[in-house]
């Protein structure tokens, strides 16, 4: 049957067979095939040997050198820790104004807080701290909750209408989606509160006049008699200028009729206490170099 | 050897056998341990089930492919538990048919990211992550918070994830498209009867803001919401950054 | 291609489709508001277009009786074009999904437009449509020719060919409408998944009783790969896709596994695709292909042996190197970290048995475009074999997992080797079908070539930087102890690399629309002349008979 053949090129024998003109050589299969599977295999026993590698039914080898990822990575993370201990403690308990005043701490600050703030916040409150449409700007020295490390700090640990136990609190009445103000009261304060903070005078008009006593009635519990603001219920100064939702006519609209219930997460739990003052330090470091 | 095969590569059906026979060892050793070792999945006795109206977003993450770029796995490396929080167990993917842990990471770990931003945030996001993250390279998904999203047959997915080991109870399934309304529209009567069943974690709110029944926006927030809160396991286990 | 079928099969596909037809209506009518009635519409529409064709031939002259001396060579001819034209639109998907990760508003503000969409339309496109295609056809050309007998059937090839297409049409629609099952590779839902497996076995039966009637004693190698690819992947398949649907007139199923469990299997269906879909099936087209168009023999059979052993038997057991550091036992992860290891060495072996089977057809590989596609192709199997079992390495699977190197990875096996072997099988096989000296244009063919090559290079030295700065940022840290980096800093740091690999994807796209102009003038060249010399069954009074 088989014919096997010698091929002229390479000396060697054909198996004989032939399909569609494609024959085979039956060359000897190359020594460093054998020897690499070989290497392979005896590196793959010593891994199994030293690893978790073989299921015996119920349980598994768990390897001479009883590794596991579950452990190694504690110890890594526990080791990391233990490396950063050094200020990472000092800034659970150094005053603020302290470590604001200590260089080497400030360097780990601005070392650490870009890519935690990058990770955590800044979806919110953009990369630099800039706030957007909802979201407050870190870093123009206008607080909602008080400017103060302490109550920054607080703010972070708690959220604003979080799910955190003692969450700081707040909310924005929806004074016309709910009926509690008619109509033309709505349109009435909008104008006022607007001309709170109008860089040009405006003109008095009885809607205004109207509008300064709903505001009064109405709204001065929480931002004050002057507008100014309240940081024990987190309600926005209305005269400076800084919105938080924004100045023009539809979104102060969307705030009276609609409301507004701003939330922030409370970071106590994803990060630690040593996380959350170095955030704080690095707020009001970006606050510093505001004109 | 070579003569074996020789005689082997006459014979189609042998060749067949071999192929097949060979071929089904690797899988068999790997894969049918892991139904009878017991330490593969670690007890989780607060384990709570996705509620319904989560069930619903879960849905919705792999109609849209949310899965293609987010994994939902943090593996036992330093920098994912100090990026992402504790790494993932096997408990509490157990009840995920199918599991959706990923292997690209276009964009950032999704394992624990319930609770970590708001819902406004969540629906500001999907509706166009770009007006949030200037450099995002996510998708809009503008029609979610447009469409109603279909409740009518939870039961019968309920019943089907039952079928296959996931432990709802029967008041679950007979109450899931209710529950699945309640759960966004906390002030309606069917509202009640998620914390009921599901525990008092279940989030219970309107998640987009528009109030009525559940929009596809709704259930989507309601799932991401949940992820990384089934189960305190991870956290417990005190390796928390 | 229907003509050649007698008026009793075509009878018998009218009466098959017509049964499709009512499958289709029923799941239409009962689908209601379920996505799944749109899939109804679409098969009751594919049925009667179908069926449309098959009554525009019905009247036909019956073919001669006896058709033994001549090979079957309409369905490889059709599975060749359609190759192409999946080629061409998945890769059309594959560049649009790679430019919007350069600008995501690259789109239309469509539900079906949206990235997690299109992505596995691009990998279902290219993997099922393409290369699926491309093997069904090269395979029943392949066992024709090494058998010397005509494929043992007449409807059953076109049913293969139009069913595999049906299951490909039906997964592509799916994901724009919104149905998929998330599983990696096998996104489809059980429905199509299901007819998937029963074109898998008309496919498997037909492939066994060819070689059942095959007048040489020996089954050739080639045929060995593809035997286990159809084999292996219809295992993987049925056992990947258990699922509990949840009626059966809606689309949406419940993966029988969960969890870890579910994990394993999706990967060891995942890598073995990889390992029996991409490989196996292409080895066998190379070690037809390539010798055939060296005019060499294959160098070494015991070589062929001791691969198509290894590969069989070593990659089953790699899939859980998808899985390292994650929640998988790590006894799991041991097992396909070593395995990977050993399977480099068959890999390598039939890497080299490729090149060492061009000694002394240099100077082919020099002149000829077609044969230079097969040996780049061989070379990039080496290189993502090598790639493969490298990352399968634990502490370098912790750098690359999650980021672009595995997508560079990829795109070195699947542009460098499945689509280069399978352009050049078609620049091989192109002529010999259609009865021609060449392909049309042989320059076009070396232009295709550069493209594909530059394209290729571009691409995968794109997604190795990337993805390596990548890895490296997100583990970066700074003198203080902390991460360096945010994760929207590595997305920016990204940029740059998306959009060179967008363009080198550009580059392959020209390349297959080139090749397709060529295909396309080849055939309109071919004046049905005479058959090839020696390219008929062997004659009738058997030379031997096997099994
Ligand atoms: C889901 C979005 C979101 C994320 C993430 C977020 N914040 Fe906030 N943050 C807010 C909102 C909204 C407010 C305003 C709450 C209100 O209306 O009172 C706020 C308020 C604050 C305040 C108080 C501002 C003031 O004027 O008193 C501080 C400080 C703050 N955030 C810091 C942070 C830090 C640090 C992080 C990251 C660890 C962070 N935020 C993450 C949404 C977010
Ligand atoms: C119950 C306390 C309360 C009352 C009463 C109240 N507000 Fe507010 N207001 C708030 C709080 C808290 C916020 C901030 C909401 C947030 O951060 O989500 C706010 C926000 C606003 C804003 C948006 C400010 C910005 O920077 O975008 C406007 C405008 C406003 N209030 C106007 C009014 C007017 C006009 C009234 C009376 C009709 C009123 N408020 C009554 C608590 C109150
Ligand atoms: C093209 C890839 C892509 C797709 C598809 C995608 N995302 Fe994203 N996703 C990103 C990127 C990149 C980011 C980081 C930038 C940002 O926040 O937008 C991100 C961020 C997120 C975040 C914030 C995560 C965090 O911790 O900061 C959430 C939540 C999210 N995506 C959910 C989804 C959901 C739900 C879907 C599907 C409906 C989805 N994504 C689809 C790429 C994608
Ligand atoms: C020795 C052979 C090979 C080995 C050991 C190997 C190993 C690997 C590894 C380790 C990964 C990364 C898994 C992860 O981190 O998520 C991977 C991914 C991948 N490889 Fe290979 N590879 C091999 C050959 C090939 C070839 C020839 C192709 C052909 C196209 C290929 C296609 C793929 C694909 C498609 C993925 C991506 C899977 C996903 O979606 O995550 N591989 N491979
Ligand atoms: C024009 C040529 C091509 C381009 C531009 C292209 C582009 C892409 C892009 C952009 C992705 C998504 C990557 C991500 O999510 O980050 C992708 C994924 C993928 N492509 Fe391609 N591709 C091309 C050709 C091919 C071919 C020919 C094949 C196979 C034969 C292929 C197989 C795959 C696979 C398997 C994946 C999934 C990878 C993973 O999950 O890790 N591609 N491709
Ligand atoms: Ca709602
Ligand atoms: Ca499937
Ligand atoms: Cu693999």
């Amino acid at each position: 049957m088989a014919v096997e053949e010698r091929d002229p090129l390479s000396g060697y024998k054909t198996t004989g067979h032939e399909w569609n003109g494609i024959k085979e050589l039956n060359t000897p299969v190359p020594r460093p095939v054998f020897v690499f599977l070989i290497a392979a295999f005896l590196f793959s026993v010593g891994y199994w040997l030293l690893m978790p590698a073989w299921p015996t039914g119920q349980s598994y080898t768990k390897g001479l050198l009883g590794f596991d990822q579950r452990d190694q990575v504690a110890r890594d993370v526990a080791a990391a820790a233990a490396q950063r201990a050094a200020w990472s403690r000092a800034l659970e308990y150094t005053p603020f104004d302290v470590a604001l005043a200590d260089p080497a701490l400030m360097t780990r600050v601005r070392d650490t807080a870009p890519a935690l703030f990058g990770d955590n916040c800044a979806m919110c409150h953009g990369q630099s701290g800039e706030g957007g449409p909802g979201f407050p700007n870190l870093r123009d020295g206008a607080w909602l909750w008080g400017g103060t490390p302490d109550e920054i700090a607080e703010t972070m640990r708690v959220g604003v209408n979080a799910d955190h136990a003692d969450t700081r609190v707040s909310q924005m009445p929806a004074f016309g989606r709910d009926q509690m103000l008619p109509q033309e009261d709505v349109r009435a304060v909008i104008d006022y509160v607007r001309s709170l903070s109008s860089e040009r005078p405006v003109a008095p008009s009885a809607r205004l006049v109207r509008g300064a006593e709903v505001f009064a009635n109405t709204c001065a519990a929480c931002h004050g008699v002057t507008g100014e603001g309240s940081q024990a219920v987190g309600a926005p100064n209305l005269t400076d200028g800084a919105w938080l939702y924004g100045g023009d006519r539809d979104s102060v609209h969307q705030s009276v009729w609609g409301g507004r219930h701003g939330q922030m997460p409370a970071w106590e739990g994803r990060l630690s206490t040593a996380e959350r003052r170095l955030l704080t330090l690095y707020l009001l470091d970006l606050g510093r170099d505001q004109p | 050897m070579f003569g074996l095969h020789y005689k082997l590569e006459r014979k189609a059906i042998t060749l067949v056998l071999a192929i097949i026979g060979v071929a089904s060892i690797g899988g068999i050793v790997e894969i049918a341990p892991l139904f009878t070792i017991d330490q593969t999945v670690e007890e989780a006795p607060d384990m709570r089930l996705l509620t319904p109206l989560e069930l619903t977003g879960r849905n919705i993450y792999i109609r849209e492919g949310c899965n293609a770029c987010h994994s939902q796995m943090i593996r036992t490396l330093r920098d994912e538990v100090e990026r992402y929080g504790p790494y993932s167990r096997a408990a509490e993917s157990q009840y995920d048919h199918p599991m959706l842990w990923g292997s690209k990471r276009t964009g950032p770990d999704l394992a624990r990211v319930g609770g970590k931003y708001s819902d406004a945030w969540h629906a500001a996001h999907l509706a166009n992550p770009r007006d949030l993250v200037p450099q995002s390279v996510m998708p809009a998904y503008p029609w979610l918070g447009r469409r109603q999203a279909r409740i009518d047959d939870l039961g019968r997915h309920l019943r089907a994830l039952q079928a296959l080991g996931v432990p709802y109870t029967e008041a679950m399934i007979e109450h899931a498209e209710a529950d699945a309304y309640g759960q966004a529209a906390p002030n309606s009567e069917r509202g009640w009867g998620v914390a009921e069943r599901y525990g008092e974690a279940a989030n219970v709110r309107d998640f987009d803001g528009q109030p009525g029944a559940p929009t596809e926006m709704d259930a989507l927030i309601a799932y991401l919401q949940m992820l990384g809160r089934q189960t305190a396991i991870a956290e417990a286990a005190g390796d928390a950054p | 291609m229907l003509s050649e079928l007698t008026s009793g099969q075509r009878q018998a596909a009218l009466i098959f489709l017509a049964l499709v037809a009512c499958v289709g209506l029923f799941v239409a009518g009962f689908g209601g508001a379920d996505p799944i009635a749109a899939h109804g519409w679409l098969v009751l529409g594919v049925a009667l277009i179908s069926a449309f064709a098959v009554l525009t031939r019905f009247h036909d002259p019956e073919p001669v009786a006896d058709r033994s001396g001549s090979y079957y060579d309409a369905p490889v001819k059709a599975g060749i074009i359609l190759a192409m034209v999946w080629a061409v639109l998945a890769m059309f998907v594959g560049d649009w999904v790679a430019w919007l990760l350069v600008d995501p508003e690259l789109t239309f503000s469509e539900p079906w437009a949206s990235f997690g969409r299109l992505r596995p339309v691009h990998t279902t496109g290219v993997i099922f449509g393409f290369g699926g295609n491309a093997l069904i056809a090269t395979s029943f050309y392949v066992v024709q020719r090494t058998c010397r007998v005509r494929l043992a059937g007449h409807l059953s090839p076109l049913f293969v060919l139009w069913g595999y297409n049906l299951f490909c049409l039906l997964a592509v629609t799916g994901y724009l409408w919104g149905i998929n099952q998330s599983k990696e590779y096998a996104e489809p839902e059980w429905y199509a998944d299901l007819w998937l497996v029963i074109v898998w076995v008309a496919y498997f039966v037909l492939y066994l009783r060819t070689l059942a009637r095959r007048k040489e004693p020996h089954i050739y190698v080639a045929n060995w790969y593809y035997l286990a690819f159809i084999l292996v992947v219809a295992v993987l398949h049925i056992v990947n896709g258990l699922a509990l649907p949840l009626s059966w007139a809606q689309a949406k199923s419940y993966s029988l596994f969960s969890g870890v469990q579910d994990a394993m299997t999706q990967w060891w269906y995942g890598h073995n695709a990889v390992a029996f879909f991409l490989t196996a099936g292409f080895l066998g087209m190379l070690y037809y292909y390539l010798p055939k168009r060296a005019e060499r023999p294959i160098y070494s059979y015991r070589l062929s042996i001791i691969s198509f052993w290894g590969i069989t038997f070593f990659y089953m057991w790699a899939g859980s190197h998808h899985l390292h550091y994650t929640a998988l036992p790590q006894w799991v992860q041991t097992l396909g970290m070593t395995f990977s290891v050993m399977l480099l060495v068959p890999s390598w072996a039939s890497a080299g048995n490729a090149l060492m089977t061009l000694n002394g057809a240099w100077h082919k590989v020099r002149d000829d475009a077609t044969l230079r596609f097969m040996f780049v192709a061989a070379v990039f199997y080496g290189l993502s074999t090598f790639e493969g079992s490298f990352m399968a390495i634990r502490p370098v699977n912790a750098l690359s997992h999650y980021t672009d190197w595995t997508v560079g990875h990829v795109h070195a096996g699947a542009l460098g080797w499945v689509a280069m072997i399978t352009f050049g099988a078609i620049y091989a096989s192109v002529p010999w079908l259609w009865k021609q000296k060449t392909m049309w244009s042989p320059r076009l063919v070396e232009v295709h070539f550069w493209l594909a090559l530059a394209g290729t290079l571009i691409y995968v030295f794109a997604m190795w930087n990337s993805g390596i700065i990548q890895g490296l940022m997100w583990r970066t840290y700074n003198e203080s102890g902390t991460l360096a980096y945010s994760f929207v800093d590595s997305l920016e740091a990204m940029h740059p690399y998306y959009i060179a690999r967008a363009v080198g994807g550009l580059f392959f796209l020209v390349g297959t629309l080139v090749g397709c102009y060529n295909i396309w003038m080849t055939i309109r060249a071919s004046r049905a002349a005479a058959v090839l010399e020696g390219d008929h069954p062997a004659p009738r009074p058997a030379l031997e008979t096997g099994s």
